[in-house]
């Protein structure tokens, strides 16, 4: 209680500083599009934005309408430039997304398999599952029979916590066979999720926030699901046990059925990607309020950044939670609905 | 709503490295970590059945060595009355022998005795009869004058024969 009392007496004695320390004339307040640094903080982007002006300019991979590839560095599209007929669009149905222009000189979109941050981002946080799963299973390999301890034995408890409580419990029998993906599944969306929260360079992207990584997280339950989908899971879809008229002369039931089928993929994907998004929409809401009221005034903008910054410290305490709960919720769907169709 | 419009590029890389991900972990890393961990429970389960053994292995063997004690016990205490009962016995004998051997011995004593006693009245008859022999010689050789006088050679003799 005593050091909180203090953090925030600390906090306060910074309040006249801030205050003090902007300069009127470095960014006018009233010509900042809260909106559009919102969204394009959400986006994708074409480069990866450093602390204090730097940027890591990733590769442009694009297909223009004749089919011919394009593969130029997106440092050339900084600025509103243009660099073989490309540039990014400031607003319209594409904006923030690499067009072009074809013959009769109207705006389209290529085919764009740029290396963009999120690609990124699912790299790294790739990388960090893969440096995991290996560090856990060298530790293994090393002291036989010996329980870890510290990271390692975090590292196992998060991996018992999912098999052995989630996975074993759920699936019985076939927890050998979908473990993998399912333990693949879990710490890849708990990484994302945590490194999306870092705000410097290996994390501070919206991975998870993202519909298309949530999509091909969902897409590929999807497929796990109905490929392993047993004779009697195949016919509760299509011949379920109700009354015949509900299926006979109109397919009701099968038709209901089946629109399940899709929807729980799709729940997923939009429960994951709703929830992180939210928890990146918050946050940069509450740091923008600091700007947006810093326009009234010193003292209002001092006072903006105290609540600001303790509210969204606790929003992103909350997020940590979510973050993880999330990941959890996704693997143990994906457990589930694996069951079911292996009953 | 381009936050909601899924993005071609994006799912393609996405999809490229979830799926090299999955495959690498899926082969070298989450197999061998799920039959590290389901070996050493194995392990600790085994260790904690083999020690549940092991003390009731123990308390068999308290149990056991309780029966043995018990029976040292009672075979020491049969031993000791046995030993009881022996010494009675060698005391009797010994009793026994050593009284049959003392009456022997006051027999033997009792006969040596007798023997004495009846060797010494022989002799005192003897020596009697001689010492009479002596008197009545002294008595005819004096040619015996008066009473008198043959009462005090009577009791001269006497005296001599006691001496």
């Amino acid at each position: 209680m005593y050091r909180l009392s203090r953090m925030i007496f600390m906090l306060l004695l910074l309040v006249p500083v801030s205050g003090y320390s902007r300069p009127a004339g470095e960014k006018e307040p009233g010509t900042l599009d809260l909106k559009e640094v919102i969204f394009t903080h959400l986006g994708d982007e074409y480069s990866w934005e450093l602390p204090w002006g730097a940027a890591i300019h990733l590769p442009v991979i694009v297909r223009d309408y004749t089919g011919e590839w394009h593969c130029f560095s997106s440092g050339y599209l900084e600025e509103e430039g243009e660099h073989e007929g490309f540039y990014i669009a400031r607003e319209g149905t594409h904006a923030h997304k690499i067009v072009g222009r074809d013959e009769a000189g109207d705006e389209y979109r290529p085919l764009d398999f740029s290396i963009t941050k999120n690609v990124v981002a699912i790299g790294i946080g790739a990388f960090f599952t893969a440096l995991m799963a290996f560090s856990l299973s060298r530790y293994y390999r090393r002291n036989r029979f010996k329980a870890p301890r510290k990271g390692t034995g975090f590292l196992e408890l998060l991996v018992e916590m999912i098999y052995k409580e989630v996975v074993v419990e759920v699936l019985e029998k076939d927890a050998r066979r979908y473990g993998p993906y399912l333990l693949t599944l879990f710490f890849f969306i708990l990484l994302s999720n945590v490194l999306g929260m870092i705000v410097v360079f290996p994390g501070g992207a919206n991975v998870t926030g993202n519909i298309s990584v949530t999509l091909v997280l969902a897409l590929c339950t999807f497929v796990v699901v109905n490929v392993s989908g047993t004779r009697h899971y195949w016919r509760e879809i299509f011949w379920p046990e109700v009354p015949l008229w509900l299926k006979v002369p109109v397919p009701l039931m099968p038709l209901i059925e089946l629109f399940g089928v899709i929807t729980k993929p799709v729940a997923l994907m939009v429960r994951l990607c709703a929830n992180m998004l939210g928890g990146h929409l918050i946050s940069l809401v509450l740091v923008s309020l600091i700007f947006l009221l810093g326009a009234m005034g010193s003292a209002a903008m001092g006072g903006t950044i105290v609540v600001s910054v303790i509210f969204s410290l606790f929003m992103n305490v909350l997020h940590l939670l979510i973050a993880f709960i999330q990941a959890y919720v996704f693997m143990m769907l994906s457990t589930i609905f694996i069951r079911l169709a292996r009953e | 709503m381009s936050l909601f419009t899924p993005e071609l590029g994006l799912v393609l890389w996405m999809l490229i490295i979830f799926l090299i991900l999955l495959g690498v972990l899926g082969k070298y890393a989450w197999p061998a970590i799920i039959k590290s961990v389901d070996e050493r429970a194995a392990f600790i389960d085994k260790g904690v059945e083999y020690t549940r053994e092991a003390e009731k292995d123990r308390e068999q063997a308290r149990a056991d060595a309780r029966v043995l004690l018990t029976d040292a016990r009672k075979q020491q205490m049969e031993i000791m009355q046995q030993a009881e009962r022996a010494k009675q016995e060698i005391i009797d004998n010994a009793q026994k022998t050593a009284a049959h051997e003392a009456k022997r011995i006051m027999e033997s004593a009792r006969l040596s005795i007798e023997q004495a006693r009846v060797d010494a009245e022989f002799q005192l008859r003897e020596r009697a009869g001689m010492l009479s022999l002596q008197i009545a010689e002294q008595v005819i050789r004096r040619n015996l004058a008066g009473e008198e006088a043959q009462m005090e050679l009577i009791e001269k003799l006497l005296k001599e024969g006691e001496e």
